[in-house]
């Protein structure tokens, strides 16, 4: 029985990767993408389905997984997120010349703002550099239908296929009928063949023809497929104006042309941006003077279309080349390109006035920060206090927020609080500076990336301390398994991974763990570390700060409940505020000192141990 | 049927995702097309975060400005900084002190655009019945008492019926119910 369900874009595709069969799934977490896997267990329980899903350590290693489940002949998926697609590029680079037996796709989700990213990098630039077609859907429902389209293709051209949602396909939601599914019976084989599954340099050079090939096909193939490559041009008409726009943005152009009833203005919608399907392109701008294309976030259809006199986007400056083509920025863009061609504008401008009166009311900037009682805020306040000069590198997830407090000075990719930090070591150490260095990652963060950089750092005799904010989960993208854990993706038990003895086995003869709610333990631990780092036959200092995510475990992370109060004592020194920037204090002006909110203390009492002034008492 | 265009604001953790998953519910059992748009990731770790609700036949999922019909705002600040999405003769609903919203400077502007403003202490509703913590739920409470067109009280409870795990669901009815109560004062 089909029924009717209102799906966030990333369920979609987990719909959409379901119904074409997808009987392997893995993943690493990472806004946008996060919310797919999960959506995919969820099916895969209320339908009965026996598909394999697994939370894979990195990008990489779920992109290598998922192509060997592609070789042994079945459908599989992989979803991450763009930036988490660099991770996994020696992988997809080389999986483009091998090819598939099954199908193989590879969801990496666009991050154009960005929200939540380090990088606006389009995922359609890797799939042109890898030479794979990739599939830029519009909205949750075309990213179902192009999740089907991509496992389809893959195993019809034996190649992996791209499907690249952008944010705003994410994290969408939209209503879509949906029926029983089905498993996919398809057994395991693997023929061997070394020529192409270990194939040497020679044998790559005939597969960079095969893969060649392939590519014309399908790009033979997109040029006729109506249902995500289509325009509205009326045989024999000619126009001064025609827009082609792929993804999100089309669907922002679409509803502004129909709100506007342009007809006037014809639109190329482009699902499929490569293989680029050029003489559709053709066509569309033969029946045009001048050409907009409107993609995000970078230029790749742009790139396609030849004819620089006729086309206006990025290139000719008349879109933005960073940031998201959010609809007011599409309106208004349009409209200055109306304008510039003599044509009709639009009527009305967007609300100036009422940008203009909301930027003089000097409203409060409201950054995100670390929750109220967030152990990582006690491992901050003590890392500043144990080591106040020290050059604090750190990583990517819900601590990189310790730059509110001053306790993060670098943040470059996953992993990169361990790399940078013995980076830093040799530069001072090579001019005689002994300059305290502390790398502080996540539990998450060091099982994706932390291992190879740390034992670099040993081998290579680099001096630092490394602390491991252990919180049990991943929780910036919403609270997925660690493999410290030992609960996986469908939340059936794995073998769990000993954080200690896994940094032991990469050399370091210094491990310790601590609770960072005990802030004076922490502390002293710190300066024991740092006597090691700076002895002569020490080494590599390694804190492990462990204290569950007050998020996921509030039972767990706060035994005892403490109520605090701000006494008389308090010089509104703003010491609190700025150091342990906690949500639940705040500056009361009527009592002229600090205060808590009560609706926003979670009672963790870290507060407790430290007011220079004693002024944070029990109440 | 035209299109309904709701913001959503407010800051991370403050419910927003629920408040707008009630709504697209609703408006779906009322055979309406759906498409929204949510902030994940970062921001919902305490900064502001805003929810888009289109109703209607819609490709895209973002709301543009100066085009919102309603925007329910569940901090001050954060109604104040949504205000240019709403169209000439728009609704705003904030969880705010009645008798100090809206700050003066921004009153010429919504009486230009004859957009309507409502307060109600949404938050104080919502700890005085022990979880301050679901102000969206009084907000929500507070909406349905004055837009029966778009959805009614009886629309949007069986929404939340819908959509709340069972242990919080007398909460939210309480919470919801204050507010509507409190409209329709």
């Amino acid at each position: 029985m089909m029924r009717e369900e209102i799906f966030l874009g990333n369920g979609a595709v987990a719909l959409g990767l379901l119904e074409s069969g997808s009987q392997v799934v893995t993943s690493y977490p990472g806004t946008p993408s996060s919310e797919i896997l999960p959506e995919v267990v969820r099916l895969i329980k209320s339908e009965g389905l026996n598909t394999y899903v697994e939370w894979s350590t990195n990008e990489k290693v779920a992109l290598d997984n998922a192509f060997a489940a592609a070789v042994s002949g079945k459908r599989a998926a992989c979803c991450m997120k763009q930036v988490g697609l660099n991770v996994a590029a020696d992988s997809l680079m080389s999986a483009a010349y091998l090819g598939t037996v099954g199908g193989l796709v590879i969801v990496s989700c666009d991050d154009p703002g960005p929200h939540s990213s380090q990088t606006e990098q389009d995922t359609r630039l890797m799939a042109r550099l890898a030479k794979v077609p990739v599939l830029d859907p519009s909205n949750p429902k075309e990213a179902r239908e192009m999740a089907r389209l991509a496992m389809e293709l893959s195993e019809e051209f034996r190649i992996p296929v791209i499907l690249r949602p952008a944010i705003r396909v994410c994290h969408a939601r939209q209503a879509l009928s949906w029926g029983p599914l089905k498993n996919n019976t398809k057994k395991a084989s693997f023929e061997k063949d070394p020529g192409r599954w270990a194939a040497t340099p020679r044998f790559r050079f005939i597969l960079h023809g095969e893969l060649n090939e392939k590519l014309k096909k399908i790009a033979r193939r997109f040029e006729g497929l109506t249902a995500h490559n289509f325009h509205d041009l009326e045989p024999g008409k000619k126009y001064p104006l025609g827009i082609i726009a792929g993804g999100v943005p089309y669907s922002v152009i679409r509803d502004i042309l129909l709100e506007k009833d342009r007809k006037d203005i014809p639109v190329l919608k482009i699902g499929t941006p490569y293989p680029f399907p050029e003489a559709l392109a053709d066509t569309f701008m033969s029946a045009c003077e001048k050409v907009l294309v409107l993609e995000e976030t970078d230029t790749v259809m742009e790139y396609f279309l030849r004819d620089r006199q006729k086309v206006l986007g990025r290139l000719s400056g008349h879109v933005p080349s960073e940031g998201e083509l959010v609809p007011q920025i599409v309106y208004s863009l349009v409209d200055k390109v109306l304008k510039d061609l003599g044509l009709i504008p639009f009527k009305g401008d967007g609300n100036q006035d009422a940008l203009d009166l909301v930027a003089s009311l000097d409203l409060p900037v409201r950054r995100p920060t670390l929750c109220a009682g967030c152990p990582h805020r006690a491992s901050f306040f003590a890392i500043r206090k144990a080591r106040p000069k020290a050059i604090f590198t750190s990583d990517i997830g819900c601590y990189t927020l310790g730059l509110n407090l001053g306790g993060v000075d670098t943040c470059l990719d996953m992993g990169a609080a361990i790399t940078m930090a013995s980076g830093f070591y040799h530069s001072f150490d090579q001019d005689q500076v002994a300059q305290p260095i502390v790398a502080t990652i996540g539990d998450s963060t060091f099982f994706h990336s932390g291992t190879a950089g740390l034992l670099n750092a040993v081998y290579n005799d680099a001096r630092f301390i490394l602390v491991i904010l252990d919180n049990e989960i991943t929780a910036m993208t919403g609270m997925q398994p660690t493999p410290g854990l030992g609960i996986r993706a469908d939340g059936s038990k794995g073998k769990a991974i000993s954080l200690e003895r896994v940094v032991a086995g990469c050399g370091v003869d210094f491990v310790e763990v601590v609770d960072p709610y005990d802030i004076k333990a922490m502390t002293k631990l710190l300066k024991k570390a740092t006597e090691y780092v700076n002895s002569s036959t020490g080494g590599i200092a390694v804190i492990i700060a462990r204290h569950p995510c007050v998020i996921a475990y509030p039972k767990e992370a706060i035994t005892e409940r403490k109520s605090v109060m701000v006494t008389d004592d308090c010089t509104e020194c703003s010491f609190c505020l700025e150091r342990f920037e906690c949500p639940a204090l705040y500056h009361d002006e009527e009592l002229g000192r600090t205060n808590i909110n009560h609706s926003l203390c979670t009672q963790c009492g870290v507060c407790l141990q430290i007011c220079p002034k004693g002024a944070i008492v029990e109440a | 049927m035209q299109t309904v265009n709701i913001v959503l604001s407010g800051l991370g953790g403050q419910g927003i995702l629920f408040m707008t998953k009630v709504l697209a519910q609703a408006a779906l059992n009322k055979g309406l097309k759906t498409m929204g748009a949510e902030t994940h990731g970062m921001a919902q770790r305490g900064g502001s975060v805003i929810s888009h609700l289109r109703l209607g036949e819609v490709e895209g999922s973002l709301v543009r400005t100066g085009s919102a019909h309603f925007l329910l705002a569940l901090e001050e600040n954060e109604a104040y900084r949504n205000i240019p999405f709403l169209a000439k003769g728009g609704r705003l609903y904030a969880n705010a002190s009645p008798k100090s919203f809206a700050r003066q400077e921004v009153k010429p502007y919504l009486d230009k655009m004859e957009i309507v403003y409502r307060a109600v202490p949404a938050e104080k509703i919502a700890a005085g019945l022990g979880t301050p913590m679901s102000s969206n739920l009084a907000l929500l409470g507070f909406f349905s008492a004055f837009e029966k067109d778009l959805v009614t009280h009886k629309e949007l409870r069986n929404a939340i019926d819908q959509v709340t795990p069972s242990r919080f669901k007398k909460i939210n009815f309480k919470v919801f119910d204050a507010g509507f109560e409190m409209g329709t004062q």
